[in-house]
């Protein structure tokens, strides 16, 4: 009996991929729940990226309202999923939002939320930047950037308390099926958490910045845009620097003139290749130019 | 000094407490080109740290002002100098006018905010908010499904490209 619930679990194991090591090991006695924990992969999947994401954007919502201008939400709802489609994880369900706040912004949450601010559209002259700007959040969901900075936060009694849950509910659902409304909630409070203790306002490292930036550039052309759409909004930022609002884009990203450099040195095979793409500006300008 | 020499003060002071920044240099030695392409006619040769006035962004090129002769320079050739302190000292109308080109804003500039209306969002503002589920939801209602998003790309003529990525995300970076 003992025999084959083990042989069963390890079955499941080995479906849910290998992220369980040596929890294979059926020399072991029992599924002892410490050490369950200490071989488990400490990293999020992607189901549970998205409840956490969902979390963070929430509570990220609590604190900035949604423009009320639809055609402006679909409108960047559309520029952004082209451009995700792109990007590695064409699949995630990608949304963008804008909130109406002056401040110049735009933020990425695991799982494929990106938040622009209405701030940062109206200061765009065209889509391709618009493209650019979006890309660069893409870049950063599909490189995992800010769920690996949770992830390496996150201490001993983290994964001891949430993780446990986490880890109990991997080995549930190991045929496949949604995370678990308690798992769901308890990640979607985490994300809260990150939003109040302001982790999701902390910079990336540099070298990730400069890597999102790099990656958009190209998503961009893969998209049909101009590359330099990200290199004007660069641009932009640098001539409308602001004196440090916390929340800006100043706070939280290099200084404009050093991103502007790094991505000189792409050279010339995107930039010159592809810099004959459409900007795309008429679109961009009936549609940016008639929110208030 | 007469009123016109009064009204250009005025103007500059206003120019330059705007938060936008007009003034760029280059950072190398550079054509000023009459379009914005490579093969352009050259206006002019500029020395590295030639000081021009910024009119328009396009893409790969800046339009500018160069001592009176409007050009194009490669986006790459221009640097642009440290922030100006957008400051509380402007005060009054001049303060508002900097928070709001400016993008930020600092608690001594609270007073122009209730009175320009200025909407910003603080570090502050995130951490104590609550949680708005339906905010997520309605954003979320706005979602781009694929076919919408390929529709939207044929309109603006927009082609997908394969390219692989360059540089150190070069790894794995294929579609």
């Amino acid at each position: 009996m003992r025999f084959a619930l083990l042989t069963a679990i390890a079955l499941a194991c080995t479906c849910a991929n290998a992220q369980f090591g040596s929890l294979l090991d059926l020399g072991k006695k029992a599924l002892d729940k410490k050490q369950q924990l200490e071989t488990a992969n400490k990293e999020f999947t992607t189901d549970e990226e998205i409840a956490l994401g969902e979390g963070i954007a929430s509570a990220f919502l609590g604190a900035a309202p949604l423009h009320h201008d639809q055609n402006l939400q679909r409108y960047v709802n559309r520029v952004g999923r082209w451009v995700a489609m792109h990007g590695e994880r064409p699949d995630l369900p990608w949304t963008f939002g804008v909130i109406d706040t002056e401040t110049i912004n735009a933020f990425a949450f695991p799982g494929g939320t990106v938040i622009v601010s209405s701030g940062l559209l109206k200061r765009l002259n065209s889509e391709s930047e618009l493209a650019g700007a979006l890309a660069h959040e893409v870049a950063h969901v599909v490189k995992r950037h800010q769920i690996q900075a949770i992830q390496s936060q996150a201490s001993t009694d983290f994964w001891a308390g949430l993780g446990q849950d986490v880890v109990s509910d991997r080995v549930a659902r190991s045929g496949g099926g949604a995370v678990t409304h308690m798992v769901n909630q308890k990640l979607v409070d985490m994300g809260a958490n990150l939003v109040k203790s302001g982790f999701i306002l902390r910079p990336l490292d540099r070298s990730l910045e400069y890597e999102a930036d790099r990656m958009a550039i190209v998503i961009a052309a893969r998209s049909g845009y101009d590359p330099y759409g990200l290199v004007a909004v660069l641009q932009m930022l640098a001539q409308a620097h602001g004196d440090g609002d916390g929340a800006s884009v100043f706070a939280t990203h290099p200084a404009p003139g050093d991103r502007i450099a790094e991505l000189e040195r792409l050279g010339p095979s995107v930039f010159d290749r592809y810099g004959a793409q459409p900007q795309v500006e008429g679109r961009f300008k009936q549609i940016v130019g008639a929110a208030k | 000094m007469g009123l016109r020499s009064a009204f250009a003060i005025i103007l500059v002071a206003l120019a330059s407490a705007a938060g936008a920044q007009e003034q760029a240099f280059t950072n190398r030695s550079t054509e000023l080109k009459d379009r914005g392409a490579s093969d352009a006619r050259t206006l002019a040769t500029l020395p590295e740290n030639t000081s021009v006035k910024v009119l328009a962004r396009g893409g790969g090129w800046t339009r500018v002002d160069a001592s009176g002769q409007a050009g194009w320079i490669n986006v790459f050739h221009l640097r642009f100098p440290a922030a100006v302190e957008s400051s509380g000292s402007s005060g009054g109308a001049l303060g508002g006018l900097t928070s709001f080109l400016g993008g930020g804003r600092n608690t001594s500039q609270k007073a122009n905010i209730a009175t320009t209306g200025i909407r910003g969002l603080s570090p502050e503002d995130i951490k104590n908010a609550s949680p708005d589920p339906a905010a997520l939801a309605k954003a979320q209602s706005y979602r781009a499904d694929k076919p919408a998003a390929e529709r939207f790309a044929r309109e603006a003529k927009l082609a997908a490209v394969s390219i692989d990525y360059v540089g150190d995300s070069a790894k794995g970076g294929r579609r």
